[in-house]
């Protein structure tokens, strides 16, 4: 016989209310378990694809002129350099210990070209690559497939009279799937195949749709192709990288591809970087707030059921006092009781809401990602609703214990 | 010095509603030696209980001071005082109060849940209790699963577990039928020949005529006392009738046959 023997006895007396109890705490551990399961999951996906949305990081020769802008980044005059980048480059950066993060580098060579009497800017770009990285082109036409194809930017594709105005039309997206663009991308149609690209003959695979970024205003070919017509061989201007990670770590990455290339400049594009860590945070703040909300009523159930609890059960208390019970051996009592409620409810609580979680995430993720038993949340789960319980009991047991003997003895 | 001393004991209530102040006790002296069978009478509302629960170091006097082998129950911190509690006093309530979800075996280990010893040791102990009250082959019994007088004698018992000097009792009977009620007399009484000492409040004449001393309390004074003889002359004079069973004094090992030490202040 001991203090946790009456505690448990009294457990086993009051099932209904026990159960009660541990069915509040478990729904309220389980909301909290599948909104966060729900939060992290949605997060790893969001910050994959935000990851995968673009470019994260660019690198550019290191040089003190400017002479083009691209996409919203200097890039150093195409026509003289002291140090280009090369095609080695790009073997380097996926030598970076960070190389399994590295989900696209696009490699790029920009050139001035003329091309039916008019300047453009000619791009060579690495198309499997560079595809995966404008995941929001919509090209009329088809991929390029082979060194004289090239891309036409919508801009130019205006100018040159390759496309013409027409109804709707089906569109390929960049990976090839079909897709409706907007109306003013849809409605026109390549009636030009033929280009002169540097005096030699180059095929129109595409057009891309407006976007209304500098690609509209040129032309893309095939990297090697492009380095060749240029006289630009092994050459690069710009080298971008998608870094995929969660809680990336974009600076380290940086630094890393840094070191291995010290003649270039390596920049991360912080735009992308800070709307991923806002839409992060966001939903980090949604969870939070309820997790609190959830909590309180969860800590008021729990107090308002002791409160009851210690009302019915004043007799026993005032027994308990005038046979020697310590104050403290009886806040002892009443606060074990409610811990190993709580312990049962944050247990059943994390079991149900990561259950709950993972018959939902497929509403809410594409990837389902997240589906894994986490031991830290589990220990979290117990931890946080035998706190909860605790503290919430605090007060209810005080007062029991400072009934005074003899008044609880009047009961009698 | 006498085992139990209260010393000019008085005791009052402040009624907030009605801001007046209601004196439950007034000036009360009583000595009482160890191994005596106290027996305390009144009527409805005459302190009988408020007095007990003084001596039982539950309800701090007003003035006044109780002393229980020399020890100033009320110098106390309130710690101390359960702890007081739990080595010197055992108390059997009038609806006995067993913990319903507890065993027999359980109710009368109770007192020394809190205790170092070792479970087996408690366990042992209760068993030893639980046999002197007849009750040894119920242990593993809960109350509702014993008689009204195996009830009684339960509680009893659990008072006993900590073989506490002083045995409390409020109206021990006083829910019981009278085959019962002298069930648990009979117990009471083995005990105080074993030399147990004894503080009973009670409403029956018969059972208090059955104590070594009879106090009578009436609007919070003790205004008699006597010794057993007396005691059944004063109940009935009081009563009418004379006590139908009498079983004073036998084998007590410390009987004041003195007036009480009644202060008429």
């Amino acid at each position: 016989m001991r203090i946790s023997t009456i505690a448990f006895a009294n457990l086993n007396r009051r099932k209904g209310k026990a159960m009660f109890l541990t069915v509040g705490i478990a729904i309220g551990v389980g909301t909290i378990v599948a909104l966060l399961s729900l939060s992290n999951s949605i997060q790893e996906e969001i910050g994959a694809q935000l990851d995968r949305f673009g470019a994260n990081i660019v690198i550019v020769p290191q040089s003190n002129s400017l002479a083009l802008d691209y996409g919203g980044v200097s890039v150093p005059g195409v026509t003289f350099d002291e140090h280009q980048l090369s095609n080695e480059d790009v073997e380097k950066i996926r030598q970076i210990p960070y190389h399994k993060r590295l989900s696209v580098i696009a490699p790029k060579v920009l050139s001035a070209a003329e091309v039916e009497g008019q300047q453009v800017l000619l791009a060579g770009v690495d198309f499997k690559n560079e595809l995966k990285l404008r995941r929001w082109w919509r090209i009329t036409g088809r991929n390029p497939e082979t060194e004289g194809e090239v891309l036409v930017g919508y801009e130019v594709a205006r100018a040159l009279s390759i496309i013409q105005p027409t109804g709707q039309a089906p569109q390929r997206g960049a990976e090839g799937g079909e897709h409706h663009s907007t109306e003013e991308q849809s409605q026109f149609k390549i009636v030009k195949g033929e280009l002169q690209i540097a005096g030699q003959p180059h095929s129109v695979a595409g057009v891309i749709g407006a976007t209304g970024g500098p690609e509209d205003r040129m032309i893309f070919g095939e990297l090697l192709h492009v380095q060749k017509l240029a006289n630009k061989f092994g050459q690069l201007n710009v080298i971008e990288v998608s870094a995929l990670c969660k809680g990336c770590p974009v600076e380290e990455i940086v630094g890393q591809i840094r070191d291995k290339l010290p003649h270039a400049k390596v920049s991360a594009v912080q735009q992308a970087v800070k709307a991923r860590t806002e839409m992060v945070a966001r939903l980090t703040r949604f969870s939070a707030a309820v997790a609190v909300v959830v909590l309180i009523i969860g800590a008021l159930m729990i107090f308002t059921t002791m409160m009851g609890s210690v009302v019915e059960r004043t007799k026993e208390i005032g027994v308990l006092r005038a046979i020697g019970f310590r104050r403290t051996h009886i806040i002892k009592g009443l606060i074990l009781e409610v811990a190993t409620i709580s312990a049962a409810g944050g247990f059943f609580g994390w079991a149900s809401g990561l259950a709950a979680s993972w018959v939902v995430l497929p509403y809410f993720s594409e990837t389902g990602v997240g589906r894994e038993l986490n031991p830290t949340m589990l220990f979290a789960a117990l931890v946080g609703a035998m706190l909860i319980g605790t503290l919430s009991s605090i007060y209810p047991a005080v007062r029991a214990a400072r009934l005074d003997p003899s008044e609880a003895v009047r009961y009698i | 010095m006498a085992f139990i001393a209260i010393e000019n004991v008085s005791k009052t209530y402040n009624e907030t509603e009605l801001d007046s102040t209601v004196k439950v006790l007034t000036d009360i002296s009583v000595e009482i030696e160890e191994g005596e069978f106290i027996a305390l009478m009144g009527p409805s509302g005459s302190g009988k209980s408020t007095l007990l629960t003084t001596v039982g170091a539950m309800n701090r006097p007003s003035q006044g001071k109780v002393l229980i082998d020399a020890i100033d129950v009320y110098g106390l911190t309130d710690e101390r005082r359960a702890d007081f509690r739990m080595e010197y006093l055992g108390f059997v309530f009038q609806q006995h109060h067993l913990m319903p979800y507890l065993t027999a075996l359980e109710n009368a280990m109770l007192p020394l849940a809190t205790s170092p010893v070792s479970t087996r040791e408690k366990r042992e102990r209760a068993m030893v209790v639980l046999e002197s009250v007849s009750l040894g082959n119920k242990a593993s019994r809960l109350p509702n699963q014993l008689s009204g007088g195996e009830q009684g004698r339960l509680a009893i018992a659990r008072a006993l577990a900590n073989q506490p000097p002083l045995l409390l009792a409020d109206e021990p009977t006083g829910t019981l039928d009278s085959k019962t009620g002298s069930e648990i007399m009979e117990v009471f009484l083995e005990l105080n020949r074993q030399g147990q000492t004894i503080f009973m409040v009670t409403h029956n004449q018969e059972n208090a005529s059955l104590a070594d001393r009879v106090l009578q309390i009436r609007d919070g004074s003790l205004v008699g006392c006597c010794a057993p003889h007396e005691a059944r002359r004063s109940l009935a004079v009081e009563t009418d009738h004379e006590p139908q069973s009498v079983y004073v004094g036998q084998g007590r090992t410390a009987v004041s046959e003195s007036p009480v030490g009644l202060d008429p202040a």
